[in-house]
């Protein structure tokens, strides 16, 4: 348990560094019964509370606004492997990519794949719903998801089972990032690993160029393990830095792109990959088929969230996902908007999925700065939610994009998901403040104690009244 | 009178008010699910939702289209056939089920081991809640997690929190090479059998075992499977396919054939209390008054 200030510094932010929140306290149980044994003691003094795996988390999801921290890390047992069945139970607090390591020798692994699996908890993918770049053929978390023994707020414990009867309350819980309560073990597939695997190095001297590419190859039938795209400015923070994957840095945008499957077939499908990316005018593809030819042009796109580290101390990462026809033109608004604020715009992102990652390097201690980047944020989610697209694809709402929930759903629809919330959680006391704005959380159940946008201790009935008049 | 709302302000008009009077309803698509499920109130009115019906919203180059929810199964496949593009989604029952009743019952086909369940292909939705309210989660994009996910809770819920008006699905491209074989085995073949072509090397897109006379009164017992991608993965998966015993090709509408035998599922009662008060909380949450389709969860 860690209580002093100097101490809790260090869980004031998470992947996202400009948010800072301290916690009141910090506990860091070192069992599932130990981890139960604390929700339970929250619950009966009426204490809220945030639970947080590695705090890699792209959205201040796992932030701590004066609430205790439940971090999970310590759980960290891979429970068994079953390789007939081809699933695996662990506890939350296990990294993404040591359960692959561990299912290597059952030539299996966990598909789900975010940039920071070396770091990331199966928990926090759990809960935020977690992507990567071969969720476009293997799917995202949900996917993958078995099983849950899951501590609600209150302190019970439920199995939540795919094959149990009743509503997907599995499903509800994947992606309620923290609000539904705690998972204290989890059951999910393992993938077999394909025979053979090959990726392709594609650059492009346009960029609208690279984008067409991406449309073509889906359409044509092809489906890509992964299918990734960077732009020129990604490129160049990458080989300037130590994560250098022998990109050419005078293209303006390169896609990697990965078949993988059976050994029969694959070819032709790398050569339709190879045909369609000349077409659309690619100055160059590179085929790789060695493991380390192959790790290196990763490297590169794995890294490049830390490559940007070297053009300015901060960074804004955003995850909107716009239909992928529609790549183009957004790419184009993109560049316009970056050049009207004067901020400089990386993307690097799952183009497959039409998964953008807007990224803007900046200083956030300039004022000036820092105000161009969110007026250019703002009208870039606005142009995403615009053409149809959505304004989290894998990193999660959390306190990031709360601003934008209300852009993209009704207030009836947000209502809808506090009430789905409030079922889990009707005290509101497990992540507080997340996710959905509170001011569209009316539902009351009068006389129960429940948390207001402060993360204070309230009635029902005062709740309303202080949302109401703080107009938060 | 019948209940026949043609927008969905209508409907939650409609809703609204059977709310106020606690009048039940029994929420009718295209009407063959309605023996499916646990039997609902026998006083409850027939609400019927077949107005809500046609492509919305289809950009063959997203792989995604959006379609009123009492669209058939069968338009589905035709309007998406078009673009050579499917929605695996393909359902057991028959082709003149709607869109709606396979999402709201989740109920899965032939092809969901490889291409995903229901909850797995469906991206959003509209519906209206039994309080009125017109919700839209989810969206047209093929990866989203804003918000709670209220397209999941709705996904299976046959009808139980919310009449479903309009659905937006993912989309696959028609693999190049698309061949279904009838192999001619006993049972206990047939299930050996199955199991090996769903571990080998070049799995088949849908592996089942089917009884005798499907196609006319001489095809035979044994497994049904469909092969397909690029031609030398089909190669390959043919050989292991006619190694399995007396194969012999067939139309693919042989797939039509078998879904419409199957019978649909009934939903089950959560094994434990714990997530039966769950379930019972979220009913209370989205059908306070209890009018959708009361009864039918078991």
């Amino acid at each position: 348990m860690l209580e002093r200030a100097a101490e809790l510094l260090v869980y004031e932010s998470d992947g996202l560094p400009g948010y800072h929140r301290t916690p009141s306290l910090a506990v860091f149980p070192a069992s599932a019964d130990e981890a139960l044994a604390v929700v339970r003691e929250l619950a009966r003094e009426g204490v809220p509370f945030v639970p947080r795996g590695a705090g890699t988390g792209l959205s201040g999801g796992a932030l701590a606004d004066g609430a205790v921290l439940l971090g999970l890390q310590r759980l960290k047992r891979i429970i068994d492997i079953d390789p007939v069945r081809r699933v695996a139970r662990v506890e939350p607090g296990v990294v993404n990519v040591t359960l692959t390591k561990a299912a290597t020798r059952h030539g299996l692994h966990y598909a789900p794949d975010p940039s920071s699996q070396t770091a990331c908890t199966l928990g926090g993918n759990l809960a935020e719903n977690a992507g990567g770049p071969h969720c476009l053929k293997y799917g995202v978390t949900l996917n993958h998801v078995v099983a849950a023994r899951v501590a609600l707020p209150d302190g019970s414990v439920v199995e939540l089972d795919g094959d149990d009867g009743g509503y997907d309350l599995l499903g509800a819980f994947v992606g309620s990032e923290g609000c539904f309560g705690v998972a204290l073990e989890l059951t999910v597939k393992l993938t077999p690993n394909p025979e053979r695997i090959v990726t392709l190095l594609a650059d492009f001297s346009s960029i609208d160029d690279a984008a067409q590419t991406v449309s073509a190859i889906i359409a044509a039938g092809i489906l890509p393990a992964a299918l990734e795209m960077m732009d020129q400015a990604t490129v160049g923070a990458v080989e300037a830095s130590i994560y250098a994957a022998g990109y050419p840095t005078d293209a303006a945008a390169v896609l990697l792109v990965e078949v993988d499957g059976a050994a029969v077939g694959l070819d032709e499908d790398v050569q339709g990959v190879n045909r369609i990316c000349r077409a659309h005018g690619a100055r160059d593809v590179r085929i790789a088929t060695e493991p380390a030819a192959r790790a290196k042009l990763w490297q590169g796109r794995k890294k490049a969230f830390g490559a940007m580290g070297r053009i300015a101390p901060h960074l804004v990462v955003q995850d909107a996902v716009v239909p992928r026809t529609k790549l183009p033109s957004l790419l184009a608004r993109i560049a316009d908007i970056g050049a009207a604020n004067g901020v400089r715009v990386c993307n690097v992102f799952h183009a497959g999925d039409g998964n953008l990652h807007p990224n803007i390097p900046y200083n956030a201690n300039d004022r000036d700065e820092s105000a161009r980047v969110h007026v250019a944020m703002r009208q870039i989610m606005q142009a995403c939610i615009d053409a149809g697209g959505t304004i989290t694809g894998e990193h999660g709402v959390g306190l990031d994009k709360l601003p934008y929930m209300d852009a993209l759903f009704t207030p009836d629809t947000l209502d809808g998901m506090c009430r789905l919330r409030d079922v889990f959680d009707p005290e509101r006391r497990a992540n507080p403040g997340k996710v959905v704005p509170v001011r569209y959380c009316r539902e009351r159940r009068p006389g129960k104690l429940m948390v207001d946008g402060r993360g204070q201790m309230v009635d029902g009935a005062t709740a309303a009244t202080i949302t109401a008049e703080s107009g938060a | 009178m019948t209940l026949r709302p043609t927008t969905v302000t209508d409907l939650a008009a409609l809703i609204t008010e059977s709310a106020a009077k606690h009048r039940a309803l029994r929420l009718i698509g295209r009407g063959t699910w309605l023996d499916g499920g646990a039997p609902v109130a026998r006083d409850a009115e027939p609400l019927h939702l077949d107005a809500f019906s046609g492509v919305i919203e289809y950009e063959p180059g997203d792989l995604t289209i959006t379609v009123g929810a009492a669209t058939t199964i069968e338009e589905l496949d035709t309007v998406t056939a078009a673009h050579n593009q499917w929605c695996p989604l393909s359902p057991w029952g028959a082709d003149g089920g709607s869109v709606g009743a396979t999402i709201a019952t989740a109920t899965p086909g032939p092809f969901a081991l490889v291409f995903g369940l229901p909850r797995d292909l469906v991206l959003g939705l509209e519906c209206v809640d039994g309080t009125g309210k017109v919700l839209r989660p989810g969206g047209k994009v093929v990866k989203n997690v804003a918000g709670f996910d209220l397209v999941r809770l709705m996904t299976g819920s046959w009808g139980s929190l919310a009449a479903i008006t309009r659905i937006s699905l993912r989309l696959r491209a028609r693999p190049a090479v698309d061949e279904t074989w009838l192999v001619s085995l006993d049972a206990v073949a047939a299930a050996r059998a199955q199991e090996a072509l769903r571990r080998s090397g070049t799995p088949p897109i849908a592996c089942e075992v089917t009884a005798a006379g499907l196609l006319d009164s001489a095809s035979p017992a044994g497994l049904l499977v469909r092969i397909a991608g690029n031609a030398a993965v089909v190669a390959a998966a043919r050989h292991e396919v006619t190694a399995a015993g007396d194969a012999r090709r067939v139309d693919g509408a042989a797939w039509t054939q078998l879904r419409a035998n199957k019978t649909q599922r009934a939903p089950r009662i959560p094994s434990s209390a714990e997530v039966r008060a769950l379930n019972a909380g979220v009913q209370r949450a989205f059908d306070p008054a209890r009018i959708l389709n009361p009864g039918i969860m078991g």
